[in-house]
Formats: C-alpha cells, sequence, structure tokens
C-alpha cells in the first residue's frame, strides 16, 4: 500500500550546503523527519551544482520518512549566471550593471514557466526581464 | 546557543519564484517557501538587515512584480530541532555483531554482540543511513586489535566508538561542526570509552598524529576530494583508508584522485544509491 503522505515542505538552499541549522532544522524538525539525513543525501546529490541556489521540495510520510525532488534555480539566479554577475545594482533605475538579451530571457521564462504561476511564455517573460530589470539589468534585443 | 535572524516577508501577490530569487542577491543561510510567506534565514552576525531586504523589494515594486509588502523579523535560537524525529529511533542491527541503539531503547544483547549506544540529537551517525552501514559492516572485516584509529568528519562518532570496541586501542573522532564535540563527548560516556576515543572540534589539519593504521570519512565527495592530502598525510604504508557517503557516479573520480596519493582501491560496498570504497595506502 502507498505511504501516506502528510505534507510537503518548499526550501532554497545553496547546493552542497544544507545543514541542521534554519531553514533545514526548524522546517523539517517540526515535521519529525530526520534532519541529518535530508542534509547527507541533498549534499551528496548537489554536490556538483558549484553553490547554485537549489529550490528543494520534500514529501513527508505518515511514517516520517521523505522523499525530495530538487528544482531549477530561481529565475533572479539564472539571470545573475546568464548575465555572468554576482550580484544585482544597488540602484537597480539609476547604476545598470549587466545585460541580458531577449533570447536569454524567453529561455529562461521557458524553464520556469511551471514555477513562475505565468498565463503564457509572454507572461512568463515580462516577469523574468521585470526581475532581470529591477536587479540593474538592461534587457536587450 | 548560535541566534539567526528570520525575515518574514509576505507580498501581494505572492510569487514565491520572483520574490525569492531576487533575495539571493543578498547572502542568506537558505528560504523556507511557506503557504502566503517566504522565511528568510541569515546568521545573527551577518551584516543582512531588514533595510536590505526593502531596497529590494521596492526595485521589485518599481518594476510592477509587486504592488505590496511587508517584512517582519524575528530571532531564532539555534536548538535541538530533531528531538521530535529522535522519539522514533528503533534499536538497528547494523549486522550480526554491531547493533546500535538509542538510550531510551531496550536491547537484549546475544553473546559476542557488539552494543552501541547513539543518542544523535543534532549530528550524523544513528547507523541508521546506508553509509553509516556500510563502514561498520566494512570496519567489521579489518583486523582493528591495537590499532589507531581516525574518524574524520564523525557527526555522533559512532564510527570511533564501534572502531574501539571492534579492538582498536585509541580512536580520534574530529568534526567541524560544535554540534558534534559535546554530542560525541555525551556518546562516547554513554558506551564507556573517553579514555580511549579523543574528540576534537576543528579541522584534519588539528589532528597532529601521523601515523594512523585505519582512517575512516564519512562525508561527501568534494569534501573528500578536498580531504585528500590531508588524509595521506596521516595514514601510515599499509594503512587502511574507508571512504563513504558517495554516491555510485562518485566512484571513479575518487579512486582516480586518491590514487594520486598512493591510495589503491581494494574493495567497494553499495547499498542502494550508496557506495563506501576500502583503499590501501602504499
Amino acid at each position: 500500500m502507498a505511504k501516506k503522505i502528510t505534507g510537503y515542505i518548499k526550501l532554497q538552499i545553496p547546493a552542497g550546503k544544507a545543514n541542521p541549522s534554519p531553514p533545514v532544522g526548524p522546517a523539517l524538525g517540526q515535521k519529525g523527519v530526520n534532519i541529518m539525513e535530508f542534509c547527507k543525501q541533498f549534499n551528496a546529490r548537489t554536490s556538483d551544482k558549484g553553490g547554485l541556489i537549489i529550490p528543494v521540495v520534500i514529501t513527508v510520510f505518515s511514517d516520517k520518512s521523505f522523499t525530495f525532488i530538487t528544482k531549477t534555480p530561481p529565475a533572479a539566479v539564472l539571470l545573475k549566471r546568464a548575465a555572468k554577475v554576482e550580484k544585482g545594482s544597488a540602484e537597480p533605475n539609476r547604476n545598470k550593471v549587466a545585460k541580458v538579451s531577449k533570447k536569454q530571457v524567453k529561455e529562461i521564462a521557458e524553464l520556469k514557466m511551471p514555477d513562475l504561476n505565468a498565463f503564457d511564455v509572454e507572461h512568463a517573460m515580462n516577469m523574468v526581464a521585470g526581475t532581470a530589470r529591477s536587479m540593474g539589468f538592461t534587457v536587450e534585443d | 546557543m548560535k541566534k539567526y535572524k528570520e525575515f518574514l516577508i509576505t507580498a501581494d501577490p505572492f510569487n514565491e519564484e520572483i520574490l525569492s530569487g531576487l533575495l539571493w542577491q543578498l547572502d542568506l543561510n537558505g528560504i523556507s517557501e511557506e503557504v502566503n510567506c517566504l522565511k528568510v534565514f541569515v546568521e545573527s552576525e551577518s551584516a543582512v538587515s531588514i533595510n536590505d531586504i526593502s531596497k529590494i523589494l521596492d526595485s521589485a515594486l518599481y518594476e510592477k512584480l509587486l504592488r505590496s509588502f511587508n517584512i517582519e523579523e524575528n530571532i531564532v535560537e539555534n536548538k535541538n530541532w530533531n528531538e521530535e524525529w529522535e522519539k522514533s529511533i528503533n534499536v538497528i542491527e547494523v549486522s550480526d555483531r554491531i547493533v546500535i541503539k538509542p538510550t531510551f531503547r531496550e536491547y537484549e544483547n546475544k553473546p559476542e554482540q557488539i552494543v552501541i549506544t547513539i543518542d544523535p540529537k543534532m549530528s550524523f551517525g544513528t547507523g541508521e543511513h546506508q553509509t553509516t552501514k556500510l563502514v561498520l559492516t566494512m570496519l567489521e572485516d579489518i583486523d582493528l586489535q591495537n590499532k589507531k584509529v581516525l574518524d574524520v568528519g564523525s557527526g555522533t562518532g559512532v564510527l570511533a566508538i564501534a572502531a574501539i570496541k571492534l579492538g582498536a586501542s585509541y580512536a580520534v573522532a574530529v568534526d567541524n561542526d560544535e554540534w558534534c564535540l559535546d554530542n560525541a563527548h555525551e556518546n562516547c560516556q554513554l558506551n564507556n570509552c573517553t579514555d580511549e576515543v579523543e574528540v576534537l572540534l576543528g579541522e584534519i589539519t588539528d589532528v597532529e598524529i601521523k601515523d594512523f593504521e585505519v582512517v575512516l570519512a564519512n562525508i561527501q565527495k568534494n569534501v573528500l576530494l578536498s580531504l585528500k592530502s590531508e588524509i595521506a598525510a596521516r595514514i601510515k604504508t599499509n594503512g587502511i583508508l574507508i571512504l563513504s557517503g558517495l554516491l555510485e557516479n562518485d566512484e571513479e573520480e575518487i579512486v582516480r584522485e586518491y590514487s594520486i596519493f598512493g591510495f589503491t582501491k581494494l574493495h567497494l560496498e553499495k547499498m542502494d544509491d550508496w557506495i563506501a570504497i576500502k583503499f590501501e595506502k602504499l
């Protein structure tokens, strides 16, 4: 018989760097999941992703066992990677720090469609382009 | 006890994907996505402030990604978050010979059986995980009589304690996580081996002894790769090294990189997706 699901936990943590302090500790602890076992598995499975931010969805079962899936990094993280910068601008309206192409925006929008709650690709592209501008990136044709 | 700043962020519309991505411009420990809010965590000494978060969300307002937002700041004290899970730990028969149990469970051992008592709290190593089981069963096949054993990334201290119970004369358990220091001490007391196991808080570079006959490390690939020269510097010729915390795909790289430091693969054990590799230092 399939095990009963008692809840989901959604976290974002840098690849290979899960540890039992917050947010991992309190989020998993309150559901009675073995925190250290999660950290071990997450770090082993993401150690090659070089510090990228990894959203993870953990499914918790009634016997306190768990499984998890990792997702693609948030759009803003992918934009920084596409623009090859570590950080956005401190003054995004005045000080532009990087450029991304419309093609890159479209690629990220398509990749992130399932997570963006967008009506269509056009809507997703608007969100991704707005995210880029709010970090001080210019979007070019 | 270490403290953390928790920023509770709500927004309209609440698009956690956009919000969280933007917040990762700051140096954060992590984000927890709740039903109607994000919980953002940084260490209490971190320079990240409510103003930094406001500034990022103001830019999102300007770009019409949001209509409004609210931020609340709390302080969270680190504690044994594993308490709830600990209640569910059972006796684990790792092999015919090795049994691991928490203090609150009774176990009637058979003759020749070794029973190790471990209360894990926030440290890794209850014997439940495949990576620990693999090392323990490999340890059983090594002649440990009067040997010195180093356990790197020792967590609860379970491997060092097991080594002593299996005949080793002395073990050093080193871990860089402050939880593990107290926890490994407690577990050594529970198993009457405080004289034989030295627990160290720190890095492998803090271990001064250079002639261990056996070295154990149950960590993860990247960390094990970064430790190879330091491990090689602390193990005797013909010494045995057991590496665990590895997935099947990690084998090739680990074997190749460790061979540069004189380690020859002797044996590999597999359990589900996990592997442990036994080497000899030539």
